[in-house]
């Protein structure tokens, strides 16, 4: 079996505030992936998925700091490294980035194949003209016909899902290792939606990129496009198991209250948003005591707000909580 | 055809949308003046008739209401006259009463202020903005053309790169927040609220009276005869320094204290979080920003230049400076209104036409501009 | 309120806010405490000293009574141009930036023509017209009148923004006419940037005052601060180095306007989080 791709090995974040206070962004979080996985990352606002995602693409600019732990891409750790290094080693040809609202992420004042160009000439030695060619062709791959006028487009001509599927064609322009997608369907109609996910499809196996995390809110979305899916709540992961597993049995009591609150599972249905769990996430910037899900757990005991809960495995797949059933 | 050409199309729309805003200044450049209680032609009457005749006062009354259009003139230029008899009560001091006696004085029909307006345009259109009543007979397009290269030697430079340096220094502020943004921002915007004409009266004050390092007045020294020589050009240049200045230093400010505000807005946007993680170089990235935060710069330029000009022409007032400012100035001081009307037409013209060019301009550095009038858009 | 708490916290608005009440506590109050006369007290353009701490001018009068009464009618003015200009520019951009279609781009048209004319021309050619009428009260109106297309189109952005919001649209479910969804739904969240706006406003008037009025088309038989600085250059003050001819008005000017910007920038922090730290 191939080594893994991408390995995180007990990564913790924290940011320091104005006043010196620490908050605990992200807590103790491992996990490994392999050649050609895409591991859906789920959990609701503020559950740190952010930090994470900054802290995987080795973007620790200050107020963010790591606490401890390692991020290793194809065996290289991207810890303890200077940002120069990370802008040019790292970003776009290591692991490179889907961010939210990516239609909005392209530059309005300038054409789609500038902006690719850039990114380019930003890592490779060459001359520019050399770079515009590569890029018809990769662009080829996935608009075929219309790849020229989409390059020669401004954003603002674009429809949403061009855009978005450019950004993507921009992000994976460098063929890097792992692809970080953030929220890449939502705010997108379902017809659009299945269009992206198939260019997603296209790409991995084409082997343009290697591995990809996804994140989202929608579980059922999940299912359909991971293999694996970790739960993230307060900085931590609560729940992580294949699609299947999290998706039709969730152990975790806050896995059951998101996926609860889906209307249904069935395939290509646009779900609603999870509808609010009552309550708020902990404030990370103190010390918690015992489980950090207690205060909303509709089935939490006594035990549970003394007793910190550790990730163990139970029904084959990992669950940070003691009395999962 | 002309759906495929965005640009042109732009272009003939900003331009008759310019014509029409033209078009509504000259006519309120007419009528603004007549809303008062004065009439113009009473001042300059005063002045001139003092000491002759009834009946040569009545001539010359009767030329300088012709002369400005005020009355109704026949094909041949001659005065059409109102011919109904009225009477008029005179006192008969044989019969003690009044009585009733034909008028023999014989009026010229006033032009109505249609006419006026009418007469106006045509004599503006041949290039005849009427006549000086302070420097009568000269003209006032004439006075205006010897204003004019003065007005835009100072003005062209000092709104160019006062932008242009304001704009920089507030992208830097904006990027390396910190000391050099602590100390800097509360000092631009108390530079930039000082009011232009304020600023110039105080750069006088100092430079001018207190140091006597530069002159307080004037475009060049009055011994000097205008000539293309060093001796006049070093003498224009001498003059120019503080009245630049405090052009230049005000704008700068505000330009500043904007594009700093755009830089950090611009910062936080979707597009250069995405750029940066893409770790497209740095050099890049800041072009980026400042291209983009310029746009709306630049819009705000396009809304102030009427102010800006109207400042940078108070502060020719302070200096004298021999440019428009100035001509208005004393128009103004001696109730010359067909200058005044002149020098505002020629103002609100030049403002026009500089808002016209950053408009076009705009579009086309913002492609969003251009494709806004593709879908349809206004 | 919270909102007030929250500007407290900011230095500028503090400091901002203290200097424009301070002004206007002397321009009310000063009279009270020292005698403020229009005789002569001292020889023409005699040096700040006793009976007169800022000097006299060019007919032996007291600068101080002169700038207190002259800070008197800036204000007004100010004041009176800044509610008329604020309140002709939001009710024309609420109601532009509501209802949107050709009513807005009427409106639109007509704001930018007056944008696009500058505004002083506008105001030399009336004042020069009214040789003899020209009161304060004029001249704030004619001011209020020429400079509203600034808060026309800042409210109008705002007013746009909004009206696609969820409450306004049950509110025209409801049946309200727009009179009332415009005072009861819109206005109350544009108050605060209304009152910014004003608070420009009012800059940009005390400015446009002391301008007009320094090139010799202010207020008859009026003191203004800018009337003070047009007799200090028509009787060549400037030139002959008699700084206290225009220097005290310049930075009463000066510090109004300052104090009025610090107000804005800081309320702008407050409202909009993202331009502080």
């Amino acid at each position: 079996m191939s080594e893994p791709t991408f390995e995180v090995d007990h990564l913790s974040l924290h940011y320091l505030t104005r006043f010196g206070e620490k908050i605990h962004a992200v807590t103790d979080v491992s996990f490994e992936m392999k050649q050609g996985e895409i591991l859906g990352i789920a959990g609701e606002s503020g559950c740190g998925k952010s930090t994470l995602v900054n802290g995987l693409m080795g973007l620790f600019i200050p107020p963010l700091h790591p606490t401890s732990g390692d991020v290793k891409v194809g065996g290289e750790s991207l810890m303890n490294r200077t940002p120069q290094d990370i802008r040019e080693h790292v970003l776009s040809r290591k692991v490179s980035m889907i961010p939210q609202g990516a239609f909005n992420a392209l530059n309005p004042t300038r054409k789609v194949k500038d902006i690719a160009a850039d990114v380019i000439v930003a890592h490779e030695k060459g001359d520019r003209k050399k770079a515009y060619d590569r890029l018809g062709e990769r662009f080829e791959l996935f608009f075929g016909a219309e790849a020229k006028r989409i390059l020669n487009a401004y954003p603002v001509q674009l429809t949403a899902g061009e855009r978005q599927r450019s950004v993507i064609g921009i992000s994976t322009l460098l063929n890097p290792e792992m692809v970080i997608a953030d929220e890449p369907t939502s705010a997108l109609d379902v017809s659009t939606q299945k269009i992206v996910i198939k260019m997603i499809f296209d790409l991995l196996d084409a082997g343009i990129f290697k591995s990809m995390i996804f994140i989202t809110h929608e579980l059922p979305l999940l299912r359909h496009v991971a293999d694996n899916i970790a739960i993230m709540y307060a900085g931590e992961f609560v729940e992580k198991g294949t699609a299947e597993q999290i998706v039709f049995s969730p152990k975790h009591p806050y896995t059951k209250a998101l996926m609860g609150a889906m209307l249904s599972a069935e395939p290509g249905q646009k779900s609603r948003k999870p509808v609010a769990i009552e309550g708020a996430p902990p404030s990370l910037a103190e010390a918690i005591v015992g489980c950090r899900f207690a205060a909303r757990c509709p089935v939490a005991r006594p035990e549970c707000r003394q007793n910190k809960q550790e990730l163990r495995m139970f029904a084959d797949r990992l669950v940070r909580c003691d009395y999962a059933e | 055809m002309l759906k495929q050409h965005p640009t042109a199309r732009f272009i003939l729309q900003r331009a008759g949308w310019y014509l029409l805003t033209f078009l509504v200044a000259v006519t309120i450049n007419f009528f603004l003046p007549r809303l008062g209680t004065s009439n113009p032609v009473d001042i300059i009457l005063a002045k001139s008739t003092g000491g002759l005749s009834a009946q040569a006062a009545r001539e010359k009354e009767e030329s300088y209401l012709k002369e400005f259009g005020l009355v109704k003139l026949d094909g041949h230029g001659n005065i059409l006259r109102d011919t109904t008899i009225r009477t008029v009560k005179v006192w008969d001091a044989a019969k003690q009463a009044s009585v009733s006696k034909p008028d023999t004085l014989i009026k010229p029909i006033k032009a109505s202020s249609l006419d006026q307006f009418f007469t106006y345009v045509k004599m503006s259109l041949s290039g005849d903005l009427g006549t000086s009543f302070q420097k009568y007979p000269k003209k006032v397009l004439d006075v205006i053309v010897q204003a004019v290269p003065w007005t835009i030697a100072l003005q062209l430079p000092t709104i160019v790169f006062g932008w242009i340096v304001g704009n920089v220094l507030g992208a830097l502020a904006a990027y390396r927040r910190g000391m050099f943004d602590r100390v800097f921002f509360p000092v631009a915007l108390l530079v930039s609220s000082i009011p232009f004409f304020v600023f110039g009266m105080l750069l006088v004050y100092y430079f001018a009276v207190v140091l006597g390092w530069f002159p307080a007045m004037g475009g060049y020294a009055d011994e000097i005869i205008p000539s293309f020589s060093f001796e006049f050009f070093g003498s224009v240049a001498y003059h120019y320094v503080l009245p630049f200045f405090s052009i230049f230093l005000i704008l700068a400010g505000g330009q500043a204290i904007g594009m700093r505000s755009m830089g950090i807005y611009e910062l936080g946007t979707d597009y250069i979080k995405y750029a940066k993680w893409l770790g497209i170089k740095e050099s890049r990235v800041l072009i980026y920003l400042f291209r983009n935060a310029m746009l709306p710069q630049l819009t705000g330029l396009a809304l102030s230049l009427g102010t800006m000009i109207g400042g940078a022409l108070i502060t020719e007032m302070i200096f004298s400076y021999p440019g428009l400012g100035m001509a208005m100035l004393s128009a103004i001081q001696n109730n010359d209104y067909p200058m005044i009307q002149g020098v505002t037409l020629i103002i609100t013209t030049c403002v026009l036409i500089a808002n016209f060019t950053v408009d076009i301009m705009i579009g086309f550095l913002d492609p969003r501009v251009k494709a806004g009038l593709q879908m349809g858009g206004n | 309120m919270k909102l007030l708490k929250n500007l407290l916290k900011s230095p500028m608005f503090v400091i901002g806010a203290s200097l424009f009440f301070g002004t206007i506590l002397v321009a009310l109050f000063a009279p009270l405490f020292y005698s403020v006369t229009l005789d002569r007290v001292g020889e023409q353009y005699a040096a700040p000293g006793a009976g007169h701490l800022l000097g006299t001018d060019n007919l032996g009068r007291d600068y101080i009574s002169l700038l207190i009464m002259g800070l008197r009618s800036s204000l007004y003015v100010g004041f009176l141009a800044g509610i008329i200009a604020t309140a002709v520019g939001t009710l024309l951009g609420i109601y532009g930036g509501f209802k949107g279609g050709w009513i807005d781009d009427l409106l639109n048209m007509l704001t930018n023509l007056f944008i696009v004319i500058p505004s002083f021309v506008v105001l030399i050619l009336i004042s020069a017209s009214f040789k003899d009428g020209r009161s304060l009260t004029l001249i704030g109106l004619i001011i209020g009148a020429t400079t509203w297309t600034w808060s026309a189109r800042a409210v109008r952005a705002q007013s746009s923004a909004l009206k696609s919001r969820d409450h306004i649209w049950l509110a025209r479910i409801n049946g309200d006419g727009t009179l009332a969804i415009l005072v009861k739904h819109i206005l109350p969240y544009l108050l605060s940037y209304v009152f910014m706006v004003f608070i420009l406003q009012i800059a940009s008037g005390i400015l446009s005052e002391a301008a007009i009025s320094m090139i010799g088309l202010g207020p008859l038989d009026t003191q203004s601060l800018g009337v003070i600085l047009n007799d200090a250059k028509s009787n060549g003050a400037l030139g002959d180095g008699v700084w206290w001819a225009f220097i005290p008005s310049t930075v009463l000017i000066t510090m109004i306007v300052f104090a009025l910007y610090l107000i804005n920038t800081s309320m702008e922090g407050v409202f909009n989080p993202r331009l502080r730290k």
